[in-house]
């Protein structure tokens, strides 16, 4: 058993698209709570409180839209107040609410995935689908730290030359594309090194392979069939209207049945894999090390 | 048996008249190790890129190169790319990928190479150049020479015959230089792998290379043991500059028969054959100018907050008029001092002043009118426009008013100059603004003999015409022939400072090559000239001269 | 690893996909009666952005060609990055405009997942692709007209910038509220609209200055290196 950072990146990419898949298509308030309750588990399962002020900046977000929804959408037939002549409804701040909620479990899941797919496991998995492609991917990922270490350079170079002030803003800002137009050049000028470099170790002499450094194991082809599984359980439910639920008129939820159990149960499964994952390995390496 | 065969090799470029080769032949075996050397722009280059059909110049070719018996025309690009390797100059520009392990791999990925090929062919190349501590670094995140490893490794790893190496080390510190050309020793000796090697640091290749190329214009002037290649073309002064120190001072000694090859060689021959009754030569004193034109005081400095100082407590004082060269390894703090001195760095605590006033009291770039101006040690960064005049105008320079001359040079694109040429176009651009205090960072990276001799001789000029001079540099047969003072930079500080006499005598391993070959001979001797006015006052051993 | 071989497998694929996106965009409306809307646009966005790279991975693409795109797109994030402007596609469109529209596409395309790597990556990213990607598509085909005249560019540059922002609006108001409806989406508009105009100032800025020495930089990397 490994986690899902450690299996194969194909597998931590499809994981994240499939959890995040059933609270765009629905927005079924249960579902949504299960949805963010997974995903701040993961979130802090892996890296404890380190992103509160990131979440606490998507509380405001949901908040905000939360709000905003009421004011212009005004159907709904549990009428609260009155704003400017405007009705305000329940069922609007409702939907405003689970919209919020929705935007709120897709970043955190987002933000996970930010942590765990580092370029390289984008590259893996783009390198399957085209070998070209990865590879530009992966030249672009190099120029992109180089050249901002270069402009760098670039601006003390100008500077010292006296030709880079910073005085006032117009100045400023012609320093800098001064500064970026010397980059430019170098850039252009110098890829053809990099061109050399390229035919010289045979790139264009037939088809590529894509090299990763990432094996596909039993336990990823286990874990990602399981995925598949929880993920197609869920949406049976969805698209059978088995949790089924409209905002306007008014809020109604259809009579829940043993179908909306199973998705339910499937649902979370699959939002509380990688959190189960995760903390069964840490309780595993407590144990070595009270061994060791 | 020959591995690569030239026979009457002629090539033009397209577009040109003059031939940039003619009639080149020659054959080179397997396991051999030769060194090629030439001026600037006499083919080199050229003939090495001719091997390689995949990046071979345009242009109208005659004669046959044959690697293995086949000619190269014939060899399908695949087979080219695998059999033959290309070490470039830039070890920044060669690598493609983002990282390590994936440049490794790129070759292997580029001839389609199954997963478990790659993997093996990667984890041997890794182990075996010890690449194994930074295989997941980002390659942005290396040193130069770790870059220039890796671009050796990555060009191995589809297992070549030939190794063509294009200056390897030229954008190298002489450490990192060392170890990479102790590495191509290694390969040589190790695998008997064949190499073609372009170089500018003869002293490190000239005892270990098994013969050595000298071109000319275009003409192969000869190929043989770098012993025969010395006798015979030592006395030529282009061609013994960019010889090993203990050729130079043989053949200005004006000595006949076979030069002594290496520090060693060298010790020897001065001991058997020159007296040293005369041990040292008498210390000039050091004078210097009234004014002070840069003073650090008690500097300290740091990149980050909370980083280690990088400067710490450095007082340094410039005299007006004279010429400084900091040295000291990587990572001391000398280009950081030369920042700080050109006031792109604020310091944390301590004083800077430029000419008796305190840097901070320079308002509105008044600091770089008439006053200071750095020269970077990259000059990419310097250039904008797409001619030389445009850059000496955009500057506002005054061709005219250099102590050298461009206008040769006026509607060419800097970056298809060559790297000596590109260096005077941005000091060019530096000297616009008729600074008082010049600071130099590397000045001489990369070039060969001759462009480094027209360099020291404007550094001089420009002291002539009262200009101050601070350079950063690693070349001790720089310092030594052109400061007036030389000083060891050490973990943010001045370790030592003094003439370069007294400097590079009292040195044992941060000297240069003559200091290392006349120790314990003369006690002082650090330039040729030194050694050759010792040699001429002692006379020759035995009377006989 | 799934590495297609087959030429007309892949050239089936691009045609399919071409089928797919408009089917996705009805059967989304159809099937999920509104309520997938956020998937159903996401799907359109991505399946689009593949339709433009299908077939590049078949295609020759020389060396000299795929390192200066590589180049353009590393200097397009940088654009993003750049202090006081935001330039966002004005380096695309150049390379639109001087490199041809697929080059354009895949500099608008990539520098918008690239720069998503240090803002964050989400459902967003396909939408920024295909927006970055489709304007300085559009550009190339409009190179000849825009080569030639500095006022054009501009404008264009402007309009771009708008585009950009307008197409990034449906998917925020698409997002926010599960659904789209317009009142929303004129309310993200309006306020996002200082981002949209510092967007299109930046970008007629930023050709107004760069695009004619750009245009030499790059004119004459063409004409040495023969790309």
């Amino acid at each position: 058993m490994k986690s899902l950072e450690r299996s194969h990146p194909t597998v931590t990419l499809l994981y994240f698209l499939a959890v995040t898949l059933p609270v765009m298509l629905c927005m079924e308030p249960l579902l949504l709570c299960i949805s963010l309750a997974g995903a701040l588990a993961l979130l802090f399962s892996r890296t404890g409180g380190r992103n509160i002020r990131t979440l606490l900046y998507f509380l405001a977000l949901l908040l905000l839209i939360a709000l905003v929804n009421p004011l212009f959408q005004h159907d709904g037939v549990t009428v609260l107040f009155f704003l400017n002549g405007n009705p305000v409804t329940w069922e609007a701040i409702a939907f405003g609410l689970c919209a919020g909620a929705m935007t709120l479990a897709v970043l955190c899941w987002f933000l996970s995935m930010s942590q765990m797919m580092t370029t390289d496991k984008y590259l893996c998995v783009f390198g399957a689908l085209s070998p070209k492609l990865s590879l530009m991917l992966s030249m672009a990922l190099r120029f992109v730290p180089l050249f901002t270490k270069r402009m760098h350079a670039v601006r003390l170079a100008q500077r010292g030359l006296g030709l880079y002030r910073d005085g006032t803003l117009p100045d400023k800002l012609r320093g800098e594309l001064r500064v970026f137009s010397v980059t430019v050049t170098w850039a252009l000028e110098n890829g053809i090194h990099t061109a050399d470099s390229m035919e010289a170790r045979g790139y264009g002499t037939g088809r590529r392979t894509a090299y990763a450094e990432y094996d596909f194991h039993a336990w990823d082809g286990a874990l990602l069939a399981l995925i598949l599984l929880m993920l197609a359980l869920t949406l049976c439910g969805l698209l059978t209207d088995a949790v089924a639920v409209t905002f306007y008129p008014a809020l109604v939820r259809a009579e829940r049945g043993v179908l909306a159990a199973l998705t339910y149960a499937a649902y979370t499964l699959l939002s509380f894999l990688p959190t189960l994952l995760t903390v069964q390995e840490k309780i595993k390496w407590h144990f070595l090390q009270s061994k060791i | 048996m020959a591995l690569l065969t030239v026979e009457n090799l002629s090539f033009t470029y397209a577009g040109e008249e003059t031939p940039a080769l003619q009639d080149v032949s020659f054959s080179i075996r397997r396991g051999e190790m030769v060194v090629l050397c030439g001026a600037t722009g006499c083919g080199k280059s050229t003939l090495m890129r001719l091997f390689k059909r995949e990046i071979s110049p345009m242009g109208e070719v005659s004669g046959e190169i044959l690697l293995g018996g086949t000619p190269t025309a014939s060899l399908s690009v695949r087979e080219s790319a695998a059999r033959i390797g290309y070490v470039m100059q830039h070890p920044e520009e060669q690598i493609v990928t983002d990282k390590v392990w994936h440049e490794l791999a790129f070759g292997l990925e580029s001839l389609g190479y199954p997963r478990d090929a790659i993997r093996r062919r990667v984890a041997e190349m890794a182990s075996y150049f010890d690449i194994e501590p930074w295989f997941d670094k980002d390659t942005a995140s290396l040193s130069g020479g770790q870059k220039q490893l890796l671009n050796l490794a990555a060009v191995l790893v589809t297992d070549p015959e030939l190794l063509l190496l294009d200056e390897p080390t030229a954008q190298l510190d002489p450490i990192a230089a060392a170890d990479f050309i102790d590495t191509l020793r290694r390969l040589n000796r190790e695998l008997g792998l064949t190499m073609l090697l372009i170089e500018h640091r003869p002293e490190e290749v000239m005892p270990i290379c098994d013969r050595l190329m000298i071109m000319e214009e275009g003409r192969l002037l000869a190929i043989d043991t770098p012993r025969r290649v010395m006798e015979t073309l030592g006395t030529r002064p282009e061609i013994l500059c960019g010889m090993p120190a203990s050729v130079r001072l043989f053949h200005t000694l004006g000595e006949n028969g076979t030069p002594p090859l290496g520090i060693r060689e060298g010790r020897e021959f001065l001991k058997a054959s020159y007296a040293n009754d005369v041990r040292a030569l008498p210390h000039e004193p050091y004078t210097h100018g009234e004014r002070v034109a840069l003073s650090m005081k008690n500097v300290c400095f740091r990149y980050e907050k909370t980083g280690a100082d990088v400067l710490r407590d450095t007082t340094l004082e410039v005299f007006e008029g004279e010429i400084l060269c900091l040295l000291g390894a990587n990572g001391s703090g000398k280009t950081t001092a030369l920042s700080v001195a050109a006031g792109l760095f604020k310091p944390y605590s301590g004083t800077v002043r430029v000419f008796g006033k305190k840097q901070k009291d320079y308002r509105d770039g008044s600091l770089y009118r008439s006053c200071v101006a750095l020269l970077p040690q990259n000059v990419q960064t310097v250039f904008l426009k797409s001619t030389v005049r445009e850059e000496l105008a955009d500057a506002g320079a005054d061709p005219a008013a250099l102590p050298y001359d461009l206008t040769h040079l006026m509607a060419r694109h800097p970056y298809d100059l060559s790297g000596g040429e590109r260096q005077l176009v941005a000091l060019a651009k530096v000297l616009a603004t008729s600074p008082r205090l010049l600071l130099a960072d590397e000045p001489t990276k990369g070039l060969d003999a001759n462009a480094k001799r027209h360099l020291i001789e404007i550094f001089r000029t420009l002291k002539q015409n009262g200009v101050t001079v601070v350079i950063v540099t690693h070349d001790t047969e720089l310092a030594a022939e052109l400061c007036d003072r030389a000083a060891l930079f050490f973990r943010g500080g001045i370790a030592s400072i003094s003439t370069p006499r007294a400097f590079f005598s009292e040195n044992r391993f941060y000297t240069t090559a003559v200091s290392r070959m006349t120790r314990g001979i003369y006690d002082n001797a650090v330039t040729q000239s030194d050694a050759v006015s010792l040699c001429r006052q002692n006379g020759r051993r035995g009377g006989a001269s | 690893m799934i590495v297609i071989q087959n030429a007309r497998l892949r050239s089936f694929l691009r045609i399919l996909t071409l089928l797919l996106i408009p089917s996705v965009a009805v059967l989304g409306y159809f099937l999920l009666r509104g309520t997938g809307y956020v998937v159903t646009s996401v799907t359109v966005a991505s399946l689009s952005v593949v339709l433009f790279l299908c077939g590049f991975d078949r295609r020759k693409t020389g060396s000299r060609r795929l390192v200066l795109v590589s180049v353009m797109i590393a200097l397009s994030v940088l654009g993003r990055f750049f202090p006081l402007l935001k330039p966002v596609t004005a380096v695309a469109v150049i390379t639109g405009v001087y490199l041809g529209m697929e080059a354009g596409f895949l500099t608008g395309a990539f520098s918008a997942l690239i720069s998503n790597f240090y803002y964050g990556q989400g459902p967003w990213t396909p939408f920024q692709m295909f927006a970055w990607g489709i304007l300085a598509f559009l550009a190339g085909a409009l190179a000849r007209p825009l080569q030639k005249s500095r006022t054009l560019l501009c404008l264009y540059g402007a309009l771009s910038g708008i585009l950009y922002s307008l197409i990034m609006d449906i998917w925020s108001a698409v997002f926010a509220s599960g659904g789209f409806s317009l009142p929303i989406y004129l309310a993200k508009v309006v306020t996002a609209l200082p981002h949209t105009v510092l967007y299109a100032v930046s970008n007629v800025i930023f050709l107004f200055l760069m695009a004619k020495p750009f245009g030499e930089k790059l004119t004459r990397i063409k004409r040495k290196y023969g790309v």
